[in-house]
């Protein structure tokens, strides 16, 4: 196999385990020939891989101009209100990460965030109470 | 034969194909600064400070991996050039910590030597949060110092190319880019041992021989 395998194997572990542990790494870089710190290097580049543990449900804050504009920051202090964690954190249950994340490509509704693989716009306070009720 | 004929500073110079605008320059005596390059290892063109003008060119590139092709007009010190490599330099600086940022080392760090070559002027670029880590001091043989480090990546190439080590790795992004060792822990690796060839690469100090204690 080939070093340009190794995102998509990075991919594939994040979707089926949640994260990329060092164990999981240590075996990539065992199949493709490459220093441990190669893989390391990809899995951090991305914000959307993550080497730490992630709750079952991972919400992303866009951090960007037109949702700052739309005032972005309030869905984040909404969450972080509901939640009772800041951006970086998990729950104690282990129900939602909460991360800060540049666009998502969503400015047509801004704010917006994602939960998941799922975008939530236009959000309001209320709405945003909504959304994460509807999540186990 | 298979020369390629190029005029650099309005001089005629020719080379071999293949041969890149540094190494042409460099032949006819013709000095283009470098940072992270060096000729012994892949050119990787992140600096930029050894960024030239070739004409009908839509920007500056970079002399020490761009090949040079028949026909090609090169300025390596129009005014151009000179702002864009000057200001390279001040954003290196920018984020550059180091007992050379104080006068008496300075002869030690290259980048300081370039920004005085290039007579780079007082600090015009403000970084709100300076990279700062620990220094590392638990390898009998290379201490690292990466709040130093500005990410030339010669460490990463001379371990790989010429130890044939590979004890280091580019990670993260942006702001947050670091020269780490696995999974960004401490060096203490058994792979390095005290060839020290990453020291010597090192433009800054944030390589070092560790005193010996």
């Amino acid at each position: 196999m080939e070093r340009n395998e190794l995102l998509n194997m990075i991919k594939e572990e994040q979707a089926k385990n949640g994260s990329v542990s060092e164990g999981a790494m240590a075996d990539m870089a065992q199949i493709l020939q490459l220093p441990i710190g190669d893989v390391y290097g990809v899995t951090t580049f991305y914000s959307f891989l993550s080497t730490k543990p992630m709750g079952r449900h991972v919400i992303r804050i866009c951090k960007s101009v037109p949702c700052f504009l739309q005032d972005g920051a309030m869905v984040a202090a909404a969450i972080e209100k509901e939640l009772g964690i800041s951006p970086g954190e998990t729950t104690s249950g282990g129900r939602f990460s909460f991360e800060l994340t540049n666009c998502i490509g969503a400015c047509d509704q801004a704010p917006a965030m994602l939960v998941d693989d799922e975008v939530y716009g236009d959000l309001t306070p209320e709405k945003i109470g909504e959304i994460l009720n509807s999540f186990d | 034969m298979g020369d390629v004929n190029v005029v650099i500073d309005g001089e005629k110079v020719s080379g071999p194909e293949g041969n890149t605008i540094l190494e042409a320059a460099n032949e006819a005596g013709i000095n283009i600064p470098t940072l992270c390059h060096r000729p012994d290892l892949t050119p990787d063109g992140n600096c930029r400070v050894c960024v030239v003008e070739v004409e009908g060119a839509p920007r500056l590139v970079a002399s020490c991996h761009t090949p040079i092709s028949e026909g090609m007009v090169i300025q390596t010190r129009s005014p151009k050039v000179l702002a864009a490599r000057r200001t390279v330099v001040e954003l290196l600086l920018a984020g550059h910590t180091g007992p050379c940022v104080t006068d008496e080392c300075a002869k030690d760090c290259e980048l300081h030597y370039l920004a005085a070559e290039l007579e780079v002027g007082p600090p015009r670029f403000q970084v709100k949060k300076r990279r700062s880590y620990p220094v590392e001091t638990l390898s009998p043989y290379v201490q690292r110092d990466m709040g130093r480090c500005i990410l030339c990546r010669r460490c990463v190439r001379a371990c790989a190319e010429i130890a044939k080590k590979n004890v280091f790795s580019m990670a993260y992004r942006g702001f947050r880019s670091k020269v780490v060792v696995d999974c960004d822990v401490p060096l203490d690796k058994e792979a390095c041992r005290d060839c020290g060839i990453c020291i010597d690469y090192c433009p800054t100090s944030a390589l070092t021989k560790p005193k010996a204690n």
